[in-house]
């Protein structure tokens, strides 16, 4: 899909489309949480739906143009189900793997969505999980999971043999509360997205570590429960501010880059809705959907829920080949993708 | 302190909450019954809340969009709330000020309008009507977005007069006709695509569309008006303070409060037919409501303090509700501190019960008292509760077995002294004499030779078959 040439440029962050629409079945996401791109480019979503509505749960299969390629995987227990859905990573083979963070298992499915395997056993001893939330693989296609109730994490080889970890429990320097996403940057250090303190964390591979990122609040380079991360060649920090409702770049010192808000246009999907429901277009364009919401007293964090384009707990970001940057929108059930249009250290140091 | 300090600090906390354990009792009693009552109306209500804990792990608790998500957090918010008469408050304006889920068709406009209640329901009547009234899913619920300037939709306007806070008979047509006209022009933002959503049940493309107030001055009739024998060119604040100065919403709205609190009155629709069941008490809070201006936290105060609620003639006078029951054994069982994928089918199950928590029956609200209990929802009720409490895995019930065999003489307890101990330990609860009579022969059914009973399994069997009883169903 092109990118939206006159798209609001936030320093070097250049909206360009929005993918998915709201869907409880089939094609579309519900409460998406978390999505990863298969070595062929594909993207698969992750839909974590609600214990009310559980046709949500999901992976949806998607491209960058709005092809639809089918889903898998549903609500239970059973091979090849979710019940907490919590992460979603491709190996270099398409392999696909699933975190659950109620059944404290990794389930493992080909790239075609057909379950090949599960494994996992709870518990706090060494390589039992307690709430498996973030995945990333790392160099050498180890997979480092966040066992975030037992607030560490640990390093598996793909077929679920423990390997290594790292990590406490508090508030002190490199200790974590409830931690969430991770990511291995392309220098092999791990970030993770401290959740319960407002800040990320930044280890060596073996567990040393390094520095944090953020800090509590709401201004620029503070973060509110954040639940992802990523990092570019540069080591420049990408975070998913979920509680503040945005995505903040740090440079790789910590220093504050740029936020993003969120600009959701209409996807393909979207747009196929509303030209076969017209009476909806018609009354959708004849609405406000990006009302002053703050002149009229509106909470600052209720302003997702009345400016649609905005993001709306933005739960997972991750970098496409350097080029872009998805960002999945949880409570719009949609995935923002961001062009950048420089390296955020160029645009950090310009 | 008492024991009937305690049993009075259960009674308090049955009515003004969702119960409390023995050692809450107990410390609660020490402190004192008035200045419990003070802290009850004092508390935070976001006490013990952490919102952004339950959006982690439930998203539906934030995004909204269907009616299961808003409950369960609601739900949530009863069993772990640090302000329990605040959500007792909020479930009382959600029957009184009705607003069902069925017209509205999203869980976020509901959760506002809960958080609404929150935050206003123990505050000032007029504010909670000028509130309501603005209410964005209240306008899609009783229509006042078709009540335009020259065409008139009484709906709202009867509503306010009739089940809000006057009652039938004292307002004449009249006085709706004008009632209504002074609410045109109060709707909702992008009214033509959210009642379309609405109506259409739509989440597409990206959720529900935003619900919030606005005033249309185009559509407003600033004509002159007479209402309730005042005349002037009123608005819907100008009608609500009317309203609020009117001795029968003061009288309405105590027997509301008599209602939920006290004891059970018949339906609201009956009001007009049968004299409140007691008139002096109706009276102490009519002068409370206007000695401080309308207040309805004084109202409470008075209220919790009064002869008429201490009285142990009240006690276990009412039927629980369906919300009342399940919050009240969630909480004693220990369940959901944290999040889980359970606490759904526990806000469902209220359903099967009698009561859908975010879509009232009717604007009515629910019918209470003992229109709780029929032959299907009282085998739900019970089954319930006895399978609540006969899960030992269960953190609070396991606190429970143990305590009441402390209490009981570690397993050398009569029946006498086991039957009391479960009793007061499931909260300071009173039996009548036949269901005392019952568990007594049950636990001396459970003393081995010349030794005396109360081992684990015989406090269990004994927790389970109390819930079991008529005298569990009522607080």
């Amino acid at each position: 899909m092109d990118a939206t040439a006159a798209g609001p440029r936030v320093g070097f962050l250049r909206y360009s489309y929005t993918l998915g629409v709201a869907a409880m079945e089939g094609r579309g996401f519900y409460y998406p949480v978390d999505l990863d791109i298969a070595p062929n480019g594909r993207l698969y979503v992750l839909g974590r739906s609600h214990e009310g509505d559980t046709r949500g749960v999901q992976v949806c299969m998607t491209d960058h143009d709005g092809g639809y390629h089918g889903v898998f995987g549903s609500i239970g227990e059973a091979d090849g189900q979710f019940t907490w859905a919590s992460a979603i990573v491709i190996d270099g083979e398409g392999l696909v793997y699933v975190s659950d963070e109620y059944l404290n298992r990794i389930s493992i499915f080909d790239e075609s969505g057909r379950f090949l395997r599960k494994w996992g056993v709870p518990g706090a001893g060494e390589g039992e999980l307690d709430g498996p939330s973030g995945m990333a693989l790392d160099a050498d296609q180890h997979l480092w999971v966040v066992d975030h109730r037992n607030a560490r994490l640990q390093r598996f080889t793909r077929g679920g043999h423990y390997l290594s970890g790292f990590g406490a429990g508090g508030v002190g320097d490199g200790q974590m509360k409830l931690p969430w996403g991770v990511t291995a940057s392309p220098g092999g250090d791990l970030y993770v997205a401290d959740w319960g303190n407002d800040r990320v964390l930044r280890f060596t591979p073996d567990g040393e570590y390094v520095r944090s990122y953020g800090g509590s609040g709401s201004e620029d380079g503070q973060l509110l429960r954040p639940s992802s991360v990523a990092v570019d060649g540069a080591g420049c920090v990408y975070v998913a501010d979920w509680g503040n409702n945005r995505v903040q770049v740090f440079d790789p010192e910590g220093g504050f880059v740029c936020a993003v808000m969120g600009e959701a246009t209409l996807s393909p999907w979207a747009r196929d809705y509303l030209n076969t429901n017209v009476e909806e277009k018609e009354a959708r364009d004849r609405s406000d959907l990006e009302p002053d919401v703050r002149s009229l007293g509106v909470d600052a964090r209720e302003e997702p829920y009345h400016v649609e384009k905005r993001f709306w707990a933005p739960v997972s970001v991750k970098l496409d080949g350097g080029r872009r940057l998805l960002v999945t929108d949880r409570n719009r059930h949609r995935i923002q993708v961001y062009e950048l249009t420089a390296s955020a250290a160029d645009a950090s140091a310009g | 302190m008492s024991t009937h300090d305690v049993e009075l600090m259960g009674h308090l906390m049955r009515r003004a909450g969702f119960g409390a354990d023995y050692e809450e009792l107990e410390a609660r009693a020490e402190k004192g019954y008035e200045a419990t009552v003070d802290e009850l109306i004092a508390a935070d209500s976001q006490e013990g809340i952490d919102d952004l804990l339950l959006y982690r792990y439930h998203p539906d608790h934030q995004g909204g969009l269907g009616m299961a998500g808003a409950a369960a957090y609601w739900l949530y918010r009863m069993v772990n709330t640090g302000g329990p008469l605040h959500e007792k408050m909020s479930l009382f304006w959600h029957s009184v000020l009705a607003t069902g889920y069925q017209k509205v068709t999203q869980g976020k406009g509901m959760m506002n309008q809960i958080a609404m209640f929150r935050q206003h329901g123990m505050g000032s009547f007029r504010d909670m009507l000028v509130e309501i009234s603005k209410d964005p899913c209240m306008v899609l619920w009783l229509d006042n977005h078709e009540n335009h300037a020259g065409a008139v939709n009484e709906n709202y306007g009867r509503e306010l007069l009739e089940l809000f806070s006057m009652g039938v008979g004292n307002y004449t047509e009249q006085d709706v006709k004008e009632c209504a006209r002074a609410f045109t022009g109060w709707t909702a933002a992008n009214i033509d695509y959210v009642a379309m959503k609405a109506q259409r049940d739509s989440l597409w493309p990206y959720g529900r569309m935003s619900l919030r107030f606005e005033y249309r001055a185009d559509d407003h009739d600033a004509g002159e008006k007479e209402f309730l024998g005042h005349a002037g060119r009123f608005d819907g604040q100008d009608v609500v303070d009317i309203i609020c100065a009117q001795p029968a919403t003061a009288r309405f709205i105590a027997r509301h409060m008599y209602h939920f609190f006290v004891a059970d009155e018949p339906p609201v629709p009956q009001w007009a037919l049968h004299p409140p069941a007691d008139p002096e008490a109706i009276d102490i809070l009519a002068q409370a409501y206007f000695e401080h201006d309308y207040r309805i936290d004084e109202m409470l105060r008075v209220l919790f303090k009064s002869e008429f609620f201490r009285s142990r003639s009240s006690w276990f006078k009412k039927v629980k509700g369906p919300a009342e029951l399940v919050a009240g054994l969630l909480k004693l069982t220990g369940r959901y501190r944290l999040p889980d994928p359970g606490l759904q089918e526990d806000a469902n199950l209220m359903t099967v019960m009698g009561q859908t928590l975010i879509n009232p029956p009717s604007v009515e609200g629910w019918h209470q008292g003992v229109e709780w209990i029929d032959t299907g929802t009282a085998v739900e009720r019970i089954n319930y509760a006895v399978q609540q409490l006969s899960d030992p895995a269960r953190p609070g019930v396991k606190r429970l077995v143990d305590s009441v065999m402390r209490a009981s003489g570690n397993g050398n307890a009569t029946a006498d002294s086991l039957v009391q101990a479960c009793l007061d330990r499931m909260g300071a609860i009173s039996v009548d004499e036949s269901t005392r009579g019952a568990l007594l022969e049950f636990a001396a059914g459970r003393v081995v030779g010349d030794g005396g009973c109360g081992s684990a399994e015989n406090v269990a069997e004994l927790v389970e078959l109390v819930a079991s009883t008529p005298d569990f169903q009522r607080e």
